[in-house]
């Protein structure tokens, strides 16, 4: 029988708008947790620098989402939304 | 069905209102739409919303029978039948009957067409069933 | 007309007279309303070198074909000027709703002329248009006086009211609105204070015609749904312009100190998610307007309510003065919008003047006791009242940075950071060259709204000067001002990232004209054209030294911070402007050239 691996755990990122086409168009990429935001947006080509916002939706309190800086380390289940800095002011 | 609203969602934009003018009258003006947005400023700082609940108060008291119930089960106004009387304003609970001499010869009220809904960008509008009044 | 309000209403404050005009169909089809009638009448009637604060100055506020239509952001007014702060073009831009009710009035500009001999407002209620008595509102906040006119007149009035600043002549007096909408920079309020016109308050009950009206309702629908269906509109709302401010932060592009930095360590005590959080309690929106960045707030700790403070504020009296608590950026919001002063003009002024403190260049003894020291609270807000006032310290101030380092000297001129005289907005440009550039040629001075061009400095490379950077900041600029043209917000397009060829069907449908955005650009390109003949005509000797950054930009690089060591260099300073005036078919020395204006159409308004 094999073993479940239970040391690499999972979460999902979600590029939002134009960042998509970093994750070749799609919606949503499985990521490793454990690692800071900056460091999985720098692990998939995506510039830290265009980024300007990120919401975690933490699976483990349930509760609303919440806007997190780039070092917030990802945990197991967090859906990891990012968004592009489209215009301002 | 009918209208209902979270206060605390609305932004005092007023689409609604000119979508709800462009849907009863065909114009522009949003002083002729039967949704009452009322503004608390500079405190508390609020939107107070009203909307028209199908209660069928203002069709119960009105002498020509023009607030008329559709096949929809919508009370609405039959412009034709209104004789301007006011009969039907202070009987809303609401305050969302509307007679103004200045602005048409008819008095005019919702009629659940929703399109304050579809330009609501803070989904502080929707439509769904009517709840049973609570006791 | 389809989509106006169909008159302009002209108001001669020294004679009483009022008089309206059918609104000129020529001026529709080249300059079609908000901005462009700003231009085309200030262009127009203004006489050359008429002084900013005299009788032949006007203040001309316009609608376009959008306001108070079923459009997204339908909300926005338009006030040009000869500007008391600059001697330029000044034009700033107002949501809310009062744009929707000049429509409904029947009216598309309204243009106050000559000084009026004792206070007064201006009242509208459809035909009728009164000058009627102000003496018991002057010296009075704009907070009160609009509630007043709300209690006395009707919750359906309108009102763009004054405050003390503009009374007293301050540079940078604004013009408020809604309980916390202004018409914000250039000395609009000041205009409007010397012509000793407090309120100009507007009701209308008349609808506005379309062309089409099916087809406007369609259209309309459609840009709701696209906006509706955006993801990012959940952010955009919960945080309105406060969700770049932690960005800013993060790339160096938020003022520090007298933008002598572009990050600051109490940064996270500013940040959206820190605003809404501690004072954030209404999402307050302006006519028409599905994507509401308006934050209304509540500070328990000021005990005051005030809408903002938004990201321009946030930076200029937050971290630009060393400041790192949100709730004391927002007490200083609502100082400045209840006095009437521009809280960007007036924020990177009192930066100025803590800089030159901590310098020693001013003492307590200049500063009427003052401790100017970078996060001192209490003094920035007593040097707020000071300069709405125009006592004692705040007088200095109140004549915008650059006439006040040119006053005090010493090179303080070195770190007045100010683009023809008027104060830079809230991006620090050490290290972004088409931001640079766009604060640069801003046509209004050192203001950012034209051209939003950082995020194309970080895809592009900060540093890099090339033809591509200088042709998206034009490109931006004949753009962008657009909205302001339509009466509408550009916002919905910038933020919510909505579809821009949705907006040609509605404009025809409501005009009966069709417009690509080739066309609208071309109209966008021949205002900025116009407005850049004026500085010429208004400014001798107008050149390229006026298109020149304050030098904080390209000498000091910031030693702190996420643009550390980082500069631009002097002769790219200039290469910019070489490919600028080239891509715009001006001289070396900035000016349209006769090709230029004939190809815009131009030639025989500016002969």
């Amino acid at each position: 029988m094999k073993k479940k691996n239970r040391i690499t755990t999972k979460a999902t990122l979600r590029p939002s708008g134009a960042l998509k086409s970093y994750i070749s168009g799609k919606t949503e990429i499985t990521v490793e947790a454990g690692h800071t935001v900056r460091e999985t947006l720098s692990a998939l080509n995506i510039p830290p620098e265009v980024v300007a916002l990120v919401v975690v939706n933490p699976r483990t309190t349930g509760v609303n989402e919440e806007q997190q800086s780039k070092d917030y380390v990802i945990q197991e289940g967090d859906v990891v939304r990012v968004l592009a800095v489209i215009g301002g002011g | 069905m009918r209208l209902y609203m979270d206060s605390a969602k609305c932004s005092g934009c007023n689409a609604c209102r000119v979508a709800c003018s462009l849907n009863l009258f065909c114009e522009n003006n949003p002083k002729k739409a039967a949704i009452v947005i009322g503004p608390h400023f500079p405190a508390p700082g609020v939107y107070e919303v009203k909307v028209c609940t199908q209660c069928g108060d203002c069709a119960a008291v009105c002498p020509t029978e023009a607030i008329k119930l559709n096949d929809k089960g919508v009370y609405y106004v039959d412009f034709a039948e209104c004789n301007l009387c006011e009969a039907c304003v202070p009987e809303c609970p609401e305050g969302v009957m509307f007679v103004r001499n200045e602005l048409a010869n008819t008095a005019w009220k919702c009629d659940l067409c929703g399109d304050c809904v579809s330009v609501c960008g803070t989904s502080a509008l929707w439509i769904a069933e009517k709840e049973p009044v609570a006791a | 007309m389809n989509g106006y309000g169909g008159q302009i209403l002209h108001v001669n404050l020294t004679t009483g007279k009022i008089t309206k005009e059918p609104t000129p169909p020529d001026v529709v089809r080249d300059f079609i309303g908000g901005r462009g009638f700003g231009a085309y009448f200030l262009f127009k009637e203004v006489p050359t070198n008429a002084d900013p604060l005299g009788p032949a100055n006007k203040l001309i506020i316009s609608s376009g074909p959008f306001s108070g239509l079923m459009i997204p952001g339908a909300g926005k007014c338009d006030f040009t000027t000869k500007s008391p702060l600059t001697g330029g073009y000044a034009s700033a831009s107002m949501g809310g709703h009062f744009t929707a009710e000049i429509k409904y009035a029947g009216l598309d500009s309204i243009i106050l002329e000559g000084i009026s001999p004792r206070p007064v407002y201006l009242f509208i209620d459809d035909d009728k248009v009164e000058l009627r008595d102000a003496a018991d509102l002057w010296g009075k906040g704009t907070i009160v006086v609009e509630k007043h006119f709300k209690e006395k007149l009707g919750e359906e009035f309108q009102v763009a009211v004054i405050g003390p600043g503009g009374e007293n002549g301050v540079s940078y007096a604004c013009i408020n609105h809604d309980f916390g909408r202004q018409a914000g920079r250039g000395g609009v309020g000041t205009v409007m204070g010397v012509k000793k016109v407090k309120a100009v308050v507007v009701h209308g009950t008349k609808s506005i015609p379309v062309a089409d009206m099916e087809g406007y309702r369609k259209a309309g629908m459609a840009l709701y749904k696209a906006c509706k269906d955006a993801e990012g509109l959940k952010d955009w709302t919960r945080y309105g312009t406060t969700i770049v401010t932690s960005w800013c932060d993060e790339v160096g592009a938020l003022p520090t100190r007298n933008f002598s930095a572009g990050s600051f360590e109490g940064g996270k005590g500013l940040y959206g998610q820190t605003m809404r959080e501690k004072i954030v309690i209404t999402d307050k929106g302006c006519f028409g307007c599905p994507s509401p960045c308006g934050k209304y707030s509540r500070s328990k700790k000021y005990n005051i309510h005030v809408e903002g403070p938004e990201y321009e504020t946030i930076g200029l009296m937050g971290s630009n003065l060393g400041i790192d608590d949100i709730e004391a950026v927002a007490q200083a919001n609502l100082l400045c919008d209840d006095l009437g002063i521009d809280t960007i003009s007036t924020g990177n002024a009192i930066g100025w003047a803590m800089e030159c403190y901590e310098k020693g260049i001013l003492t307590k003894k200049d500063t009427d006791g003052l401790e100017l020291k970078f996060g001192n609270v209490e003094a920035t807000f007593k040097l707020i009242e000071k300069i709405a006032r125009r006592e004692g310290f705040g007088a200095l101030l109140a004549e915008g940075v650059k006439r006040a380092s040119k006053k005090i000297g010493k090179g303080s001129e070195k770190f007045a950071i100010q683009v023809k005289g008027m104060e830079q907005s809230a991006y620090a440009t050490h290290n972004a060259t088409a931001m640079l550039l766009a604060y640069m040629t801003c046509d209004v001075g050192a203001h950012h709204n034209r051209s939003w061009a950082i995020t194309y400095d970080l895809q592009v490379g900060r540093d890099k000067v090339v033809p591509e950077k200088v042709a998206r900041v034009i490109w931006l600029q004949n753009f962008r001002p657009m909205f302001d043209v339509l009466g509408g917000c550009r916002l919905q397009w910038v933020e919510l990232g909505i579809d821009r060829d949705l907006y040609c069907p509605a404009l025809e449908a409501i005009t009966g004209v069709q417009r690509s955005w080739e066309d609208l650009e071309k109209v966008g390109a021949r205002i900025w054209n116009l407005t850049r003949m004026y500085w010429g005509r208004e400014n001798e000797g107008f050149g390229r030294q006026w298109d020149m950054p304050s030098p904080r930009f390209y000498e000091e690089a910031p030693t702190t911070g996420a643009t550390k060591g980082q500069i631009t260099k002097f002769e790219d300073v200039h290469k910019l402007l070489d490919m600028y005036y080239e891509q715009r078919g001006w001289t070396s020395e900035g000016i349209p050239t006769a090709a230029t204006l004939e190809q815009l159409g131009l030639a025989e308004l500016v002969a």
